[in-house]
């Protein structure tokens, strides 16, 4: 029975390290390669060794599939490739491939920095997953291999984010990755046609919330950081590189032009050209008001945002300062924090999620004195405040999606197990399809129904398209032919050709039906009142008498004999191919309601 | 949950080994959150590392006092056991159970937990067992980790036995979840190897229908399952006993293996023979145990039919295992090589090419048919085979097991005609030849496997005079416009193995006959990669000119070769590559290019303003690349031309040295202003002497004396401004930096100390005011500039620092703080307040 197997090794009912495992006809593909951040050993990457037990991992794995740069989604994957030793294809969109070793390099650095960890990938390692890549663009079919194919949909969330369909012959699978539903100030909605796959994996982390609107977290953001400049004060907004920081400078520019602020606003990582630099290359990955602009304006270009000098956070007066990384775990950030947290006049931003154990998890939870190294305790006097604009489809939005494109059957990641179970309900009842929601390690095997294509010789369909019928769509016509299963392959031809090509001989079946009639008779007489019943009863069939006292119908023939056991009866013999099957058939059936009577 | 080991000794460094007092005061108000069904707990991971922390303590204590002085401790677990149903949470009561093991390990404690009838609550058949929150595989996980810490001496076994729970065991290993049925088979192996510990002294061991109970109903359950028509339940026995041979080393492990032989060798019987996979793995674990060194006939009997009967796809790592095997009977060991070999020669008769040596072939044709509908079946399935057979071959080649003789000349012969077919230059006039050739061609990952294989080749003995043909056939993937960039890295890759382990005839000396007209033709290929669109194609180019440049770059004829291309040419331009890997791959080519003299022609009038061109091109790059790539590879350029005198460099040393580092001192990654340190460290070696031996036993380098005296060289030190750069990058933001700083501050305060020849400084307001801008610097204010300074100021604040203190605060990773128990403690605490307000996100 073919099937479809899914195990997710990371992100099953829970979310970080997000990496499936799907098994579609034979071929097996990985969809995401992610870590966890809160872990700062082993862990934080998904368990390979369940996959390595199946021999090596390059014969065992057609490919993996990366959805976006997000590290949840592509942090092991340097680890995987050169250091677990997967040596296959890697794919993912080109905006991703440009993106993700900026990320990688950034969160090595900073593992190496702040914890000195040894045993960790390295730059090199980097680049050479990075050249296993293969780049693709969005509704492009590639194929991996023969059977293989995959396919690109555009998904919001962040630059370059992917939807994948993974799709074997008939079967397929369409993976979400994360994907945000509404556009936002800089990328579009997700979008999916009506591809009705077997599965649709989707993520689930809102699974149970309505959102509001992102202009309102928008609105209170701009609110927030003006007042707080306006009183004076200095304003810390710690992000990661790439991705939410191009937002919030989009954002905050649009703002300050607006209002004709001259409050200074820097931007610390001196990777903002490199980023603005890839979301120019990117343009058509952005939403339409940007695209439609770009000519007269770029949005990627700031006038208001700086490079920022070390120096420059002890300048008096006010200031907004975006800083990596982003949960105040190390480096530039984290000294920036330092300095200004005394001042309840300044004012700290987080903008996304920040694992235990970093400064920016610990004042999120309301802590304010913080021990630092050295016995030191810092005193956190500035506000701080939490925002979320992490761009992942709500619960309509999934719904929505579900809707779209139509699967045979829906599987839950990258969400809560209790949330995911409340959505579980609501897809089933709504759409009447199965919903599956995986713990990582449980597999779920969903059976198909494969359609396997035939190719028909072009003589078999002349010769019944020369009956006269043309052929309609919804109206099924039986067809007679020969199918034939060669490498692999099937073909429906004529009887004729099929011996041909095999090189057999044809063997003649025969069907015998004894017929019993109670006739006293001889069977010479008898032969011919079946003849002449026949001759009258069937008008456009040929009925032949033939010398030795036999009658046909076409190939049919009908022999009269005495019945062995009572002199008072006859058997009628009837014989036909299986090619005549329907007139012998009907004779038989003719014959059994006796012959009628001659008039005396 | 899955079940990994707990923490790697990495992470417990920094974990404390006593429960102290703070944590004490925090432990109770935590347990009491965990069992509130009214509050969430952060998240997975906290719990995790909170496990973690219990383990370092109870490791390195004793868990009953641990109990005793924390009684919230046994609370919390009978807390749970008191929960209802539906406010049982699984993360917690998984917790709970782990939690549980952990204490019990220490046979005291599991005395103390079993008074209060808490074990049983956990681990019986009244406990989670049968609750509904059972079906959560985060608490059968649990469960089964809680178990395998809690069996680690004789109560627990008992426990373990009268507690039904090796029945559980038994249907677990059947589990949906992958990582709970892999835990209860560990267990079962656990468990089978504990019970049995005392009877391994015993010789000969007692049969097994004398082993303690436990240990009989395992084996009863595996050899139930291996008479079992379902495979799965086969599958499950095997894996118990493939890590029962694997793990256990005692003589009992023979009986066991005498007893249960038979029923495996009747596997063998069945057609397909079920599990084959975990058959083989059964079959190589036996035959590396230590117990089963001596000649195990009936092993090897089994082994040698299974190599026969299993599909070829399913016998390769089974007879690659069996090569790999220390000790086996040189007739299994030429089967195994043959089986090995087969497809390889089935691909060489079906495109008619010589078979190699006579005799080989003769092992070889009992599986031969078997192997030709593999390779024919389909192409996915030969494609699977070949990249398989050429991976494992790529394997044993290096290993000292590695069959002899090595048929090099066939393996050559077959990889060539592989990569033949797959670029499609082979035209076989077989049928079968024809069907390869359609089944392989443009296929990428044979191509891969094949180069990959074909540089390992390198390392065996070949003929030379089969080596152009290797050359011919690594030039054409390399022109081949068809070639994907990972082909072409294998290729480069498998180039330059060829090209540093070319066989040479006897008494040839230089590049052997072949290298010098091969280079001729490859300089013309490279130069066309250089120009690739793909970065990919760009990059591996440049990387292979750096090998090859760094290993032969003094060969005349390689330099005549180099010299008379385009390739240096274009390296050049690739500084400004779009792409910063290539920038920086660049960088690092034309740094080595240029310490062998090989970036332009040697004898060309502007030699000297392209040398000088390029250290001006390199330092542009270091204050303007907008990567880090680019800037590290220049400041690792900068500091081997150093260290090796390279000619631009020591014509002006001092200036070279300042400029570099008044650049890397701006820069914003970390790397280049570590690598700085680097450059500085060279510098102060070359003009003061090696940093002494660390251990005094070592054996001391014999001193450099210093071309001028101290007090000058400090003079220009100062002057440099490197005391400015080292102090600032003391108290740099980032720990490696300023862990550097801190060792380069610390050998000059060696070196300079006692310096005779410097007064105390006449002026001590000098040091004071130093001392206050070192200060305002370490509280991160770097805003001030450190002024010009004078030996003796430099001297006097060296002196007055605390830099041995500070070295061993950098040397502790920057977050214990915020790893410590406490911080986690408080961490989950806090959480708890606010989880509803920050519900969970994520990036």
């Amino acid at each position: 029975m073919p099937e479809i197997k899914v195990t997710p090794l990371g992100a099953g009912q829970d979310v970080g390290r997000s990496c499936i495992l799907v098994s579609i006809a034979g071929k097996n593909v990985m969809l995401d390669c992610g870590m966890h951040m809160g872990f700062n050993d082993d862990r934080r990457f998904p368990d390979f060794s369940y996959i390595t037990q199946n021999g090596r991992l390059t014969d065992f794995l057609d490919c993996v599939i990366i959805s976006h740069f997000h590290l949840d989604h592509c942090g092991a994957l340097p680890y995987f490739s050169e250091m677990v030793g997967y040596d296959g294809p890697i794919y993912m969109t080109h905006p991703t491939q440009a993106i993700c070793p900026i990320l990688l390099e950034d969160y090595r650095k900073i593992a190496v920095d702040k914890k000195g960890e040894a045993n960790f990938f390295t730059s090199q390692m980097i680049k050479d997953c990075m050249k296993k890549v293969v780049a693709v663009h969005l509704h492009q079919t590639v194929q991996v291999d023969d059977e293989l194919e995959i396919k690109a949909y555009y998904a919001g969330h962040v630059l370059g984010a992917a939807m994948f369909q993974i799709k074997v012959g008939s079967e397929s699978v369409v993976y979400t990755g994360d994907y945000n539903m509404t556009p936002d100030r800089h990328l579009g909605a997700a979008w999916i046609d009506k591809c009705r796959p077997n599965l649709l994996i989707t993520e689930s982390t809102y699974a149970t919330t309505i959102r509001d609107s992102k202009r309102c977290r928008e609105r209170d953001f701009l609110k927030k950081v003006h007042e707080t400049v306006e009183r004076g004060g200095k304003v810390l907004i710690p992000v990661f590189a790439l991705g939410r920081a191009q937002e919030l400078c989009i954002l905050l520019e649009t703002f300050w032009e607006r209002m004709n602020l001259k409050v200074p606003i820097y931007f610390s990582t001196g990777l903002t050209e490199k980023a603005n630099h890839y979301y120019k290359l990117f343009i058509t990955w952005t939403n339409q008001k940007i695209r439609k602009t770009f000519v007269q304006r770029n949005m990627f270009e700031f006038k208001h945002i700086k490079a920022f000098d070390r120096a420059f956070a002890d300048n008096p007066g006010p200031m907004v300062v975006f800083a990596t990384p982003g949960m105040l775990h190390a480096g530039q950030s984290l000294q920036i924090f330092r300095k200004w947290a005394g001042n309840e006049k300044n004012m700290v931003i987080m903008p996304g999620y920040c694992v235990q154990g970093t400064v920016g998890h610990k004042i999120l939870s309301g802590q304010r004195k913080l021990e630092m190294e050295g016995r030191q305790v810092l005193e956190v006097k500035m506000q701080v405040e939490y925002m979320s604009f992490s761009a992942h489809a709500d619960a309509k939005g999934i719904m929505q999606l579900v809707g779209q494109a139509e699967p045979e059957s829906v599987l839950l990641v990258h969400g809560e197990a209790k949330k995911m179970e409340f959505l579980r309900q609501k897809i089933e009842q709504e759409f009447r399809v199965s919903c599956y929601m995986p713990a990582n390690g449980e597999t779920v095997t969903l059976p198909t129904n494969p359609s396997i294509p035939v190719g028909i010789s072009l003589g078999l369909l002349k010769r019944e398209m020369a009956q006269g019928l043309l052929p309609e769509a919804k109206k099924p016509r039986l067809l007679h032919g020969t199918l034939i299963m060669k490498d692999s392959n099937f073909r429906l031809v004529s009887s004729e050709q099929a011996l041909k090509e095999l090189g057999l001989a044809e063997h003649q079946l025969r069907f015998t039906c004894r017929v019993h009639l109670q006739d006293t008779r001889k069977e010479q007489e008898m032969a011919l009142r079946v003849y002449s019943h026949l001759k009258s009863t069937l008008k456009d069939h040929c009925v032949q008498h033939l010398p030795d006292g036999s009658v046909t119908v076409e190939s049919i023939l009908i022999q009269a004999a005495a019945h062995s056991e009572d002199p008072g009866a006859k058997v009628l013999l009837v014989s036909w191919t299986y090619q005549d099957e329907e007139l012998g058939s009907f004779l038989t059936a003719l014959l059994k309601k006796g012959l009628p009577q001659t008039p005396s | 949950m899955e079940t990994r080991a707990p923490l790697s000794a990495h992470g417990k460094e920094n974990l404390c080994l006593v429960m102290d007092p703070e944590c004490s005061r925090l432990l109770p108000a935590l347990c009491a959150v965990l069992v509130d069904p009214r509050q969430a707990v952060a998240d997975d991971t906290c719990l995790e590392k909170l496990l973690d922390w219990f383990r370092t303590v109870t490791e390195a204590g004793s868990s009953l006092l641990l109990l005793q002085e924390n009684p919230c401790l046994v609370d919390l677990l009978s807390h749970v056991l008191d929960l209802k149903p539906q406010d049982v949470s699984p993360r917690v009561l998984s917790f709970s159970l782990r939690l549980a093991g952990t204490f019990a390990a220490q046979e005291d404690c599991f005395e103390y937990l079993q008074q209060g009838k808490l074990l049983l609550g956990l681990f019986g058949e009244a406990g989670p067992l049968s609750w509904a929150v059972w079906s959560v595989p985060t608490v059968r996980s649990g469960w089964i980790q809680g178990l395998k810490s809690l069996v680690q001496h004789p109560s627990g076994l008992h426990f373990l036995g009268d507690s039904g729970a090796v029945d559980a065991l038994f249907s677990l290993q059947g589990d949906s979840s992958l990582f709970v049925a892999s835990a209860a088979s560990q267990l079962l192996v656990h468990v089978l190897a504990l019970s049995m510990q005392g009877k391994a002294k015993g010789s000969p061991s007692p049969k097994g229908n004398a082993w303690p109970a436990c240990a009989q109903k395992i084996v009863a359950h595996v050899e139930a399952s291996l008479c079992s028509a379902a495979v799965l339940q086969v599958t499950q026995a095997l894996n118990v006993l493939t890590t029962t041979f694997g793990r256990c080393h005692s003589p009992w492990t023979e009986v066991l293996w005498g007893q249960l032989s038979p029923l495996v060798a009747h596997l063998l019987e069945s057609d397909p023979i079920p599990a084959a996979h975990s058959l083989v793995d059964l079959l190589l674990s036996v035959a590396r145990s230590p117990v089963f060194a001596s000649a195990d006939c009936a092993l090897w009997e089994t082994m040698a039919r299974m190599l026969s009967c299993l599909s070829p796809t399913q016998a390769g790592p089974l007879a690659l295992g069996t090569l790999k095997l220390q000790h086996c009977p040189q007739a299994l060991r030429s089967q195994a090589f043959a089986v090995l070999l087969q497809p390889l020669v089935c691909i060489l008769r079906a495109t008619a090419q010589a078979p190699g040596p006579p005799g080989l072939l003769d092992e070889t044709v009992e599986g031969d048919s078997m192997t030709v509908d593999t390779l024919l079946s389909s192409k996915s399935a030969c494609v699977g085979l070949l990249c398989q057979t050429l991976a494992h071959l790529e394997e044993l080649q290096p290993l000292p097991q590695c069959p002899l003789p090595w048929p090099q000349t066939l393996l050559m012969e077959a990889v060539v005609i592989i990569l033949r077919l797959c670029d499609g230059s082979a035209a076989p006039s077989s049928s079968e030849g024809r069907r390869l050739c359609g089944a392989l061609a443009g296929c990428v990952r044979v191509q891969r496997a094949a180069l990959g294989f074909l540089g390992m080749l390198s390392q065996g003995t070949s003929s030379w005079e089969l080596v152009p043909q290797v050359f011919a056939i690594l030039l054409e993937t390399l022109e081949s416009p068809a070639s994907s960039p990972t082909v072409l890295k294998k290729a480069f890759q498998a180039t330059l193995h060829w090209l540093l382990d070319t066989p040479k005839p006897p008494g040839c000396l230089g590049l052997g006959p072949h290298a010098p007209l091969f280079l001729r033709e490859l300089f013309p290929v490279l130069q066309k990669r250089l120009c690739s669109p793909c970065w990919e194609v760009r990059d591996s180019a440049l990387e292979f000119l750096t090998h090859l440049s760094a290993c032969w770059g003094g060969e005349a004829d390689f330099r005549e070769a180099l010299l008379a291309s385009e390739v240096p040419k274009l390296t050049w331009q690739l500084l400004r590559d779009p792409e910063s890997y290539v920038r920086a791959s660049a960088v690092t080519t034309m740094g080595q290019l240029s310490s062998q003299g090989l970036q332009a022609a040697s004898n060309s009038p502007g030699h000297s303003e392209v040398q000088q061109g390029l250290v001006g091109e390199l330092l542009h790059i270091l204050s303007v690349d907008s990567e880090g790539f680019p800037r590290r590879a220049v400041a690792r350029v900068f500091t081997e031309w150093l260290r090796n005198s390279h000619a631009d460099v020591a014509r002006d040393t001092e200036w070279f040295v300042a400029t570099v580092l008044q650049m890397v001192s701006q820069d914003l990654d970390w790397e280049v202003r570590a690598q700085g340190l680097e450059l500085v460290q060279v510098f102060l070696a070359q003009t003061l002497g090696q940093p002494n031996p660390p251990c005094p036993y070592a054996v001391a380098l014999p001193k450099v004396t210093p071309p001028s005296p101290l007090p000058e060289v400090l003079q220009t030190l100062c002057q440099m401004q490197i005391f400015d750069f080292a102090f600032r990058a003391l108290f740099d933001c980032d720990r490696p930096v300023a862990q550097k700083a801190c060792d380069l501050l610390l050998f000059l305060r060696d070196k300079t100390a006692p310096c005779s020849g410097l007064q105390e400084p006449g002026n001590s307001s000098d040091v004071a005011s130093v001392e206050a801008t070192l200060e305002r610097w370490q509280a991160g204010e770097q805003g001030q500039p450190l002024g010009s300074l004078e030996p003796e100021v430099v001297l006097a604040a060296l002196r007055s620092m605390d830099l041995e203190g500070l070295q061993g605060r950098l040397a502790e990773s920057s977050d214990h703080v915020e790893k410590s128990p406490q911080s986690l403690l408080q961490d989950m605490l806090a959480t708890v307040a606010v989880l509803e307000e920050n519900v969970a996100d994520c990036y």
